[in-house]
C-alpha cells in the first residue's frame, strides 16, 4: 500500500509562536487515517496547510505524488474533498444551489449533486434554504460538497464536532463507508479518542504540534494488551533473573516489576522462577491499559476524550 | 475557469438583498438633485443640463463610491460568514481568477445601476417637466462615470476582502467621497480615486470637465485600476486564511 500524502518536517510559525513542529505525516491510500490530538493542538492548523490555505514556514508536503505548489496547487485540489473547521454554506441560497456553486467551482457536471445528495441522505432537503438547516444538515451538506468531483483524498476535520448522537453515529458510519464505496482516502481529525478508534485503520496523534505517534490502528492496540504487575522481595533480583530467562519484563519507578504478558504459562513459570530462587513474591495483579490510558501516556496530561 | 468564477457570483446573488440597495439607494440622490433643481430654478436656466449638474452631483460625489462598496461589501461578507473562504480557497481555479470573478460582477452591478440611474434621471425631469428627450451626451457620461467605477470597485472589493466588518469599508467609501470633494476643488481630483466618478460623470458643470483632460483621465483609471486589483491578487495569494 503506497502512501497518498506525506510530509516532510512541515512546520508553521505564527510570529516566534512554532504552532507546527516539524511534522512528518504518512498517510496510506485508502486508509482512514485518524488525526488525534487535544483541542488546540494544531490538528486545523495542519489541515489547513495541506490544503494550502495556510503557508507552511517550512517544510514540504506531497499529495498523489506532486509536492505541493503554486504549479500543483490546482491538480491537487482537483482531487481532494475537504471539510474544514465548519461547514462551509451560503445561507439565502438552498441545499441544492449551493452544490451548484461547487460544482462549477470544481468543473463538475450537476448531474454529480443527485448522488451526493444520496449518499449523504439529504435528497428530501436539498430546497431548504442552507441557513434553516440544523448543524448536522449543515454538516452533511458540507460532506456532500466535499465529495463532488470523486476526489481520492478526504481531508474532514472534526466532522461529528456539534452533531446529537445519532449524527455522530451517522456520520461515522458514512465516513466508514466511503473507503469502500469510492476508494476514497479519508484523514480525519478528531479530539475524541473512542472516535478514532471506531473509524481509524491508521493513527497520528499530535500534541503541541508534534507528531507523537503514527501507525496503524492495530499497533496502537499493541500497546494496549494486558500486563501483570509484580512486587517483589527485591525487585533488581527478579528484575535480573527474568530477563536471564528471556521474559519481556520492565522495572518501574515505583518499585514494581511489569510483565508485557498475561498467558497464564509465563505467569507461572514467572512466579516458578522466583519461588526457585527465594524471591517472594509481595503483589501480582493485572493492568489492563486502555487506549486512553496509551493516550495519556504518550501525551503525558488528562485530556477531554 | 473565470467564467465559471463569474457565474457563481452571479448565482451568489440569487435572492439577495444587493438587488434592493441597487434600487433603492440611486433614487434618494436623484429625489435630492431634482428638489435642488426645482428650489434653484432661477440660476438654473440649462433645463437638462442643469438637472444633471444636481443630480449626479449628488449621486458621483456621495452615493456612489458607498453604494459600490457595499456591493463589494455584501460579496465578501457572504465569504467572510459560514467558513466559506475555506471552500473558495480549497475550489481549483485560479487564486486571480476568484478576484477578478467578483470584480466582474461588481461591474455588471454597477452597470446596471448606472442604467437605472439614467431612467431616474429621465423620470426626474419628465416630472420637473422638462421638455423633449436629454441630450445624447448625458449617456456618454454616465458611461464614463460606470468606467470610474473600475478604480474604486477594485479598491473597494480588496478593502472589503481584508477588513471583515461589512460597514467599515462602506465608511471608508463615504469618507473618501468627502474627500473627494476637497481633491476636486483644488484640482486634484485626478488623483483621487473617489473623484474619479466625479471627474468623469461630469457632475457640476454643463460645458465637458473632461474635453482637454480625458487621456490623463484614463490613465490614472488603469494605473489606479492594476494597483488596486494587484494587491488584492497578491493577498489572495500569499495571505493564510483566517476564517474568525
Amino acid at each position: 500500500m503506497g502512501t497518498i500524502l506525506t510530509t516532510k518536517s512541515l512546520s508553521k510559525q505564527y510570529g516566534k509562536r512554532e504552532v507546527i513542529k516539524h511534522l512528518n505525516l504518512s498517510v496510506p491510500e485508502g486508509s482512514v487515517y485518524g488525526f488525534l490530538g487535544p483541542n488546540g493542538a494544531g490538528k486545523s492548523t495542519t489541515m489547513k496547510l495541506l490544503l494550502g490555505l495556510v503557508k507552511p514556514s517550512f517544510g514540504t508536503i506531497r499529495i498523489m505524488g506532486k509536492e505541493f505548489s503554486s504549479s500543483t496547487r490546482l491538480d491537487i485540489l482537483r482531487n481532494t474533498g475537504s471539510l474544514i473547521e465548519a461547514p462551509s454554506y451560503y445561507g439565502h441560497l438552498s441545499g441544492r444551489e449551493n452544490l451548484q456553486i461547487v460544482c462549477r467551482l470544481k468543473g463538475v457536471e450537476e448531474s454529480a449533486i443527485d448522488q451526493a445528495l444520496e449518499v449523504v441522505r439529504m435528497t428530501g432537503q436539498q430546497d431548504k434554504k442552507a441557513k434553516h438547516y440544523s448543524l448536522g444538515m449543515k454538516q452533511r451538506l458540507g460532506l456532500a460538497a466535499a465529495l463532488l468531483g470523486n476526489p481520492k483524498l478526504l481531508l474532514l476535520d472534526e466532522p461529528t464536532n456539534g452533531l446529537d448522537p445519532a449524527g455522530i453515529q451517522e456520520m461515522r458510519e458514512l465516513i466508514c463507508s466511503l473507503p469502500k464505496r469510492f476508494g476514497i482516502t479519508i484523514l480525519v481529525s478528531s479530539h475524541l479518542l473512542g472516535e478514532i478508534d471506531q473509524m481509524a485503520t491508521h493513527v497520528g496523534i499530535i500534541q503541541q504540534g508534534e507528531l507523537i505517534f503514527q501507525s496503524s490502528l492495530a499497533d496502537l492496540h499493541a500497546h494496549s494488551r494486558g500486563r501483570m504487575r509484580l512486587v517483589t522481595t527485591n525487585n533488581p533480583q527478579a528484575y535480573a533473573l527474568l530477563r536471564k530467562a528471556g521474559m519481556e519484563v520492565s522495572l518501574e519507578d515505583g518499585g514494581s516489576l511489569l510483565l508485557c504478558s498475561t498467558e497464564d504459562a509465563r505467569v507461572l513459570r514467572c512466579g516458578r522462577l522466583l519461588f526457585e530462587n527465594q524471591i517472594g513474591l509481595l503483589r501480582l495483579e493485572e493492568q489492563q491499559l486502555s487506549l486512553e490510558d496509551i493516550f495519556l501516556k504518550l501525551t503525558g496530561k488528562q485530556v477531554s476524550l | 475557469m473565470l467564467y465559471r468564477c463569474i457565474q457563481c457570483e452571479n448565482q451568489k446573488l440569487r435572492h439577495s438583498v444587493i438587488w434592493s440597495a441597487c434600487i433603492l439607494i440611486p433614487v434618494i440622490p436623484a429625489i435630492m438633485g431634482t428638489f435642488n433643481y426645482l428650489q434653484n430654478l432661477e440660476l438654473l436656466k440649462d433645463g437638462w443640463y442643469s438637472l444633471w449638474t444636481q443630480l449626479s452631483l449628488f449621486y458621483a460625489s456621495i452615493f456612489y463610491a458607498p453604494l459600490i462598496a457595499l456591493y463589494a461589501s455584501y460579496l465578501w461578507r457572504l465569504e467572510h460568514l459560514n467558513h466559506n473562504w475555506n471552500q473558495i480557497m480549497t475550489a481549483p481555479v485560479p487564486v486571480p481568477d476568484l478576484f477578478w470573478g467578483k470584480l466582474t460582477v461588481i461591474f455588471q452591478v454597477t452597470f446596471l445601476t448606472q442604467i437605472w440611474l439614467g431612467l431616474l434621471f429621465f423620470l426626474c425631469g419628465k416630472l420637473s417637466g422638462l421638455p423633449g428627450f436629454p441630450p445624447a451626451e448625458i449617456l456618454l457620461w454616465l458611461a464614463r462615470g460606470t468606467l470610474a467605477a473600475a478604480a474604486v470597485g477594485a479598491l473597494q472589493l480588496f478593502l472589503s476582502m481584508v477588513i471583515r466588518s461589512f460597514a467599515v469599508p462602506i465608511g471608508i467609501a463615504l469618507c473618501g467621497s468627502l474627500l473627494g470633494f476637497a481633491f476636486t476643488a483644488k484640482g486634484l481630483g485626478m488623483y483621487w480615486p473617489y473623484s474619479l466618478m466625479t471627474l468623469g460623470m461630469n457632475s457640476n458643470r454643463s460645458e465637458d470637465l473632461l474635453s482637454s483632460t480625458l487621456a490623463p483621465f484614463l490613465l490614472t483609471l488603469a494605473l489606479f485600476f492594476l494597483l488596486f486589483a494587484g494587491a488584492g491578487i497578491l493577498y489572495l495569494k500569499k495571505a493564510d486564511i483566517q476564517t474568525r
